[in-house]
């Protein structure tokens, strides 16, 4: 899925390009979604262009702000080389966590008729914040108590490689009027916590733990 | 109507069923006789939670040591497990695994690396939510 992620930034950075002289199409979002003991609200805005005659297509830009908490949720080791390998693996428990996430993000979408499009967004680059949290870092059959904070750089790599809180949406609109619409989507958030120390140590020291967070949501939308 | 179908798949999602921990009284086999006695305690609720009975570390013939409940009944709860750790807050811990039952006699093996004296306290322990629901400092 992450690869097809990344296809999808190249296609937006090539059609921007060459859509520079397209109709634009300005949306922005409110969104609220839950999960699992877990749960967002987050902002964005997109300027979208919209290359071809059809204008069934839609290639954006944006920004978006994304804010997660979440209860009693397990974060995974994050670095890419040892979240491959289960046996190299920790987890760290955070009784609450709460990150805030700021980040640049780019947009596909397709106008399937005249009331329904359907897209694909997701977070590049960017920071978060959030206070220090109390957790406990979990290795085997081992534990021990350990202070967290939301890892500042947000940034989309390769693969496993991303760091940070990143959020991506799969959506399906619903087009009210021409100026509001509704927001169905299925949402994939990275949360990363850094702890104050590297608490794992094998195979290699490790401070970085990611919880990916699937929600489902809704959400209403500003066209313009 | 495929909102309507989303809508309820979101609703869906956000709901999950915790485990409770068995109840059955138990009656694990051990021999007192044979094997040594390390430390000892008498189990204490906390967080408004029941825990009563005792904690008692032996050593077998074997070497190997076990934590022994005995007499024991707890509250139930998602996600109880049975620690060794440095304090009552589980600063520290070893996890002895999944409290078999809230009732009776339960053995539990101690890892060989474990340095019981370092964990004084047994803790019947919340996982899931981060919640003690007994302590037994042995000594």
């Amino acid at each position: 899925m992450r690869i097809s992620l990344v296809l999808c930034l190249i296609c937006v950075a090539s059609g921007i390009v060459r859509a520079q002289s397209q109709p634009v199409l300005q949306s922005s979002n409110a969104f609220i979604a839950a999960g699992v003991r877990q749960g967002s609200l987050s902002l964005d805005y997109f300027y979208n262009w919209q290359p071809g005659a059809s204008r069934k297509f839609q290639i954006g830009l944006g920004a978006r702000i994304t804010s997660y908490i979440g209860s009693n949720q397990y974060h995974a080791t994050a670095p890419a080389d040892l979240a491959v390998d289960v046996l190299k693996s920790d987890s760290l428990l955070l009784s609450t966590a709460q990150v805030h996430a700021l980040n640049l993000a780019v947009q596909l979408g397709y106008r399937l008729s005249e009331k329904v499009s359907l897209g694909f967004n997701i977070d590049a680059v960017g920071v978060s914040f959030g206070a220090n949290k109390n957790g406990r870092y979990l290795n085997g059959n081992q534990g021990q108590l350990v202070q967290a904070r939301p890892t500042p750089l947000n940034i989309l790599l390769v693969g496993n490689h991303d760091r940070g809180t990143l959020n991506s949406q799969f959506f399906i609109r619903y087009h009210i009027t021409k100026s509001w619409a509704a927001t169905v989507a299925y949402q994939f958030l990275f949360v990363e916590y850094t702890t104050a120390v590297a608490v794992q140590q094998q195979p290699e020291p490790n401070d970085r733990f990611r919880n990916k967070a699937s929600m489902f949501g809704v959400g209403i939308t500003k066209l313009f | 109507m495929n909102i309507r179908i989303l809508v309820l798949f979101l609703l869906l999602a956000a709901c999950e069923t915790e485990d409770a921990t068995p109840t059955t009284t138990l009656n694990d086999a051990f021999d007192t006789q044979t094997a040594t006695l390390l430390r000892a305690g008498v189990w204490m609720g906390a967080n408004n939670y029941n825990v009563a009975g005792e904690a008692q570390i032996y050593q077998q013939p074997d070497g190997t040591r076990v934590l022994l409940l005995d007499m024991f009944s707890s509250s139930n709860g998602p996600d109880l497990r049975v620690y060794l750790a440095n304090d009552a807050k589980a600063s520290s811990f070893v996890n002895l695994g999944r409290l078999k039952s809230t009732n009776g006699r339960q053995v539990y093996p101690i890892p060989a690396a474990t340095d019981v004296n370092q964990f004084s306290f047994a803790l019947i322990w919340c996982q899931q939510f981060s919640v003690s629901f007994g302590q037994a400092e042995t000594k």
